[in-house]
């Protein structure tokens, strides 16, 4: 079994929300989720994408912290803010490109999605991708990642749904695959 | 495929986050830094250890030094209430020799215990005395009278041979006590 890794095909999202059920319902979670489900362009089009913590490589949520309160572990999973260091600066939320990081006033704390670091060390695949139901969430091996990315460039370039890491503010160990609807085209199946 | 966004940070601008890698969590935080700290503190306490052993092979006798005689004067020759300055048992240790009455002398070590002034026998006040900062010593123990000295002269064992005197040892500290 080698390396794997959280995938996200998001044409594949049909907004059911299950993900942040999942989230929500975690052990440990406080009731919150720490990750969303967006309207891509809402009143035009149904497509909806899950959001979550896109673990970068080089975070700049955990280089902006001025406490290091938060942990890159050894999987690449970007870590919540630890509870001890933590100083409630919010420097984090605003560092973040893609808002991920929530600030809870009560706690004076900063928490985001660790990857459910606990699951993944071992394995298993995070609460949102376990439960996803249109496998828009892909917990999958690198290999089989390699295959899809494989396919891409397929169909004369019809095949838009494609992993696009100019979109993106860095290298990140989630890999995303957009809409097609993003970029007006129609992705092929 | 290396651009802008994808360009590692060099290491010259990465000042502030050395330490957010999971794994080296232990290298530097908090708890590692008291190991450290406590580690070295008891480093530091065992190594005074033999320092420690040799004050107690010191103090239990076990080694007690001996020192060669060394003649100082023929009682003969020297009047009581006379002083005669020697260096026993080195060279550079000088040492007081006072003549107190017939029967009775004593030698003592004379830098004084306070800054090591040269001490000096007050003949009219029966005392040593130390010019620097007046200190004042019992010429029967050696110990201090008054002044800023708080320990007493080491005081050299005496022993008479022939009508002359001799030196032939100094006594510890502790048994001046």
């Amino acid at each position: 079994m080698g390396k794997q890794v959280l995938y996200i095909e998001m044409d594949n999202c049909i907004g059911c929300r299950s993900c942040l059920a999942a989230c929500t319902q975690c052990g440990g979670h406080d009731n919150r989720n720490r990750n969303y489900v967006l309207d891509v362009d809402p009143f035009i089009s149904r497509q909806t994408i899950p959001l979550m913590c896109l673990h970068c490589v080089n975070p700049a949520c955990a280089r902006s912290c001025p406490a290091q309160a938060i942990q890159i572990a050894d999987t690449g999973a970007v870590l919540s803010a630890l509870v001890e260091k933590c100083i409630g600066c919010q420097n984090c939320t605003i560092a973040c490109p893609y808002g991920i990081p929530k600030f809870d006033e009560e706690q004076n704390l900063m928490y985001k999605c660790d990857l459910c670091y606990d699951r993944t060390k071992e394995g298993i695949p995070p609460m949102c991708a376990s439960v996803c139901p249109t496998n828009t969430l892909q917990w999958i091996e690198e290999a089989e990642l390699e295959e899809k990315r494989a396919q891409i460039p397929l169909a004369n370039g019809k095949w838009t749904a494609s992993h696009d890491p100019d979109v993106l503010e860095g290298e990140t160990n989630v890999k995303i695959s957009l809409p097609g609807i993003l970029q007006g085209k129609q992705k092929l199946f | 495929m290396e651009n802008e966004k994808t360009r590692p940070i060099p290491l010259k601008d990465d000042n502030y986050t050395h330490n957010i890698n999971r794994s080296n969590e232990r290298s530097l935080d908090r708890r590692s830094f008291m190991k450290t700290m406590v580690g070295a503190a008891g480093l530091f306490a065992a190594s005074t250890l033999p320092w420690g052993a040799l004050a107690a092979k010191e103090l239990m006798g076990s080694s007690s030094k001996t020192f060669p005689a060394q003649k100082i004067a023929n009682l003969s020759d020297i009047k009581p209430g006379d002083a005669i300055e020697f260096n026993y048992p080195g060279e550079h240790d000088s040492a007081l020799f006072v003549y107190v009455k017939e029967k009775e002398y004593k030698a003592y070590q004379n830098a004084c215990t306070h800054l090591r002034c040269p001490v000096f026998w007050d003949r009219d006040e029966k005392e040593l005395l130390c010019p620097c900062h007046h200190g004042k010593f019992d010429i029967a123990t050696g110990k201090p009278l008054a002044g800023p000295p708080r320990r007493p002269l080491p005081e050299i064992v005496l022993q008479e041979k022939d009508g002359a005197v001799y030196a032939v040892g100094v006594k510890r500290y502790e048994e001046q006590l």
